[in-house]
């Protein structure tokens, strides 16, 4: 099985924890949509012409000369284990795995390009970057945008800007993000009132329900609103000032939970968390969401986990479900990864 | 736990917090709404991203466009307005032609802007520029042209004068 991920390498570097900011921002991404001129958006296309956009993608991200032994994945040559590998990598979007369309993921063997060919917009070329790292993520897909749209001709008009069949991608067609980890600020239940005022600042933010009401792994995902009327530089400027507010307020919610009376409960929650992790027998992906978020906690507060934050970055993308199958190397019922994941976990932390 | 807003019948397993038209709203979705949405079950997934939830929300476009009496449709790809405001997704590059003045409207509405003021586009088949988009690219030659003399780069230098009259040469 799943031939096409015995390529890709176990680690990968956006998740190395280098950039600003490591233990607050997991990763930094920035996206450009864009759409080839003269030809119907994907939805409306000919798969004949899809076919020859992802020929004429192919052909042209090889010349970039950015993704030396990369991948280019076909999508129907993935099987659904391998799609959801990859969305797990963030390289794919749930679009893309479920098309019947000729789609493609091009990803650098770096991991940290991908570009999609044929999602709901003919390209969608993405950068990652380790941690708080707005302006280096941005100048690399910069860079990538501006070698491709050299090769190849992008529906662009002087009033919208870059075109894309969804309106709320228009102009500009950049979409920053960062993936924030808030364990602190949730903790003390500041959040929604966090959340709220984040919105009001041009910013959407996403988080994924755990277990009951807690968000997965505390993991807020902050992303740009709009993509139309300000130039790629005011919308880095905002996200900065935005990410860093928010940086700002964690480390008060951290500080508060080292105070006094509250330190002794806050160092038993982190330590119960490292020995669920060390020592369960079987562990959900919920479970083992919540307790590595404070064992990270714990980590960025000067205590010892005997784990670094890169190993904790890889071990929460190793973690997810299609990676565990893809390391067992077949489908398991959810029962199966549970203990297969505490299993991988022990040998990790011990 | 709060319910699906889409579906109205299974608990909600993602949040979006965001502001429209300077009004705070927080979008719950069930896994299968959101997976059908754009992210996927269960599972961090950055390649999603928040504003194609957006643009997929039932009554989304509704809200914003235009209502029109005439049946409008796009010479170039046959898009109707109609199909348009229900799906929220264009035909083709020219659809933003066809319907200029109804997605001025939405622009305005979504971004709180209707036009670009980021990078132009200048590889193959872009439009030539505007007077003013070519005034503030010769000025930024210049500038990295004098800084190239100053480093003694005279390569760079050299090729970047190629450019400014290749962009000169252009704008007359
Ligand atoms: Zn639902
Ligand atoms: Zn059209």
């Amino acid at each position: 099985m799943a031939e096409a991920l015995k390529k890709f390498r176990p680690y990968v570097t956006w998740a190395n924890a280098r950039g600003a900011w490591p233990d607050m921002v997991f990763s930094t991404r920035v996206r450009f949509a864009r759409n080839l001129a003269d030809l119907p958006f994907t939805g409306r296309a000919e798969p004949r012409q899809l076919d020859g956009i992802r020929r004429a993608a192919f052909t042209a991200l090889k010349e970039t000369g950015l993704f030396p032994r990369g991948h280019f994945l076909k999508m129907e040559s993935l099987g659904q284990l391998e799609k959801g590998f990859l969305a797990e990598r963030h390289h794919i979007s749930h679009g893309l795995a479920f098309t019947a369309l000729p789609a493609a993921a091009v990803i650098s063997n770096d991991e940290d390009l991908s570009v999609m060919v044929n999602e709901e917009d003919h390209l969608r070329l993405q950068c990652l970057g380790s941690g708080f790292a707005i302006e280096e993520t941005l100048n690399s897909a910069l860079k990538l945008d501006e070698a491709l749209g050299r090769r190849l001709p992008y529906a662009f008009s002087g009033k919208f800007g870059f075109l894309t069949a969804c309106p709320t991608n228009a102009g500009t067609g950049m979409r920053i993000s960062c993936l924030a980890h808030l364990p602190a600020m949730s903790r003390l239940g500041l959040m929604p009132q966090a959340l709220e005022s984040l919105s009001r600042m041009g910013v959407i933010a996403r988080g994924i329900y755990g277990e009951g009401t807690c968000v997965l792994g505390d993991y807020y995902q902050i992303s740009n609103a709009a993509c139309l009327g300000r130039t790629e530089e005011e919308f880095r400027v905002n996200m900065d000032r935005v990410i860093r507010n928010l940086i700002r307020q964690e480390i008060a919610a951290r500080e508060t939970l080292l105070k006094g009376h509250a330190k002794l409960h806050t160092e038993d929650a982190v330590f119960r968390a490292l020995g669920v992790l060390r020592h369960a027998r079987t562990l959900s992906y919920g479970e083992f969401m919540r307790n590595i978020s404070l064992a990270r906690m714990g980590a960025a507060m000067g205590w010892e986990m005997g784990l670094d934050f890169s190993t904790f970055n890889q071990v929460t993308l190793l973690m997810q479900p299609a990676h565990i199958q893809a390391a067992a190397g077949r489908a398991l019922s959810p029962e199966e990864r549970d203990v297969f994941r505490a299993d991988s976990l022990r040998k990790k932390l011990l | 736990m709060k319910l699906c807003e889409e579906c109205r019948k299974e608990a909600a397993s993602v949040f979006l917090t965001l502001a429209v038209n300077n009004k705070v709203r927080e979008v719950h979705l069930c896994s299968v709404c959101a997976a059908r949405k754009g992210v996927w079950q269960g599972t961090e997934t950055g390649a999603f991203n928040s504003s194609d939830i957006v643009g997929n929300l039932s009554g989304y476009f509704k809200d914003f466009l235009p209502a029109e009496r005439k049946a409008l449709r796009c010479g170039a790809c046959g898009l109707t307005y109609a199909k348009f405001k229900q799906s929220g997704r264009l035909g083709c590059p020219d659809c933003y032609q066809s319907f200029e003045p109804q997605l001025t409207e939405l622009m305005l509405r979504i971004h709180g802007s209707s036009s670009h003021t980021g990078r132009t586009y200048s590889g193959p088949g872009a439009p030539p520029p505007s007077r003013a988009e070519a005034a503030r690219r010769a000025a930024t030659l210049k500038t990295a042209i004098q800084e190239a003399v100053k480093k003694e780069d005279f390569e760079t230098a050299a090729k970047l004068r190629d450019a400014l009259k290749q962009l000169e040469g252009r704008d007359g």
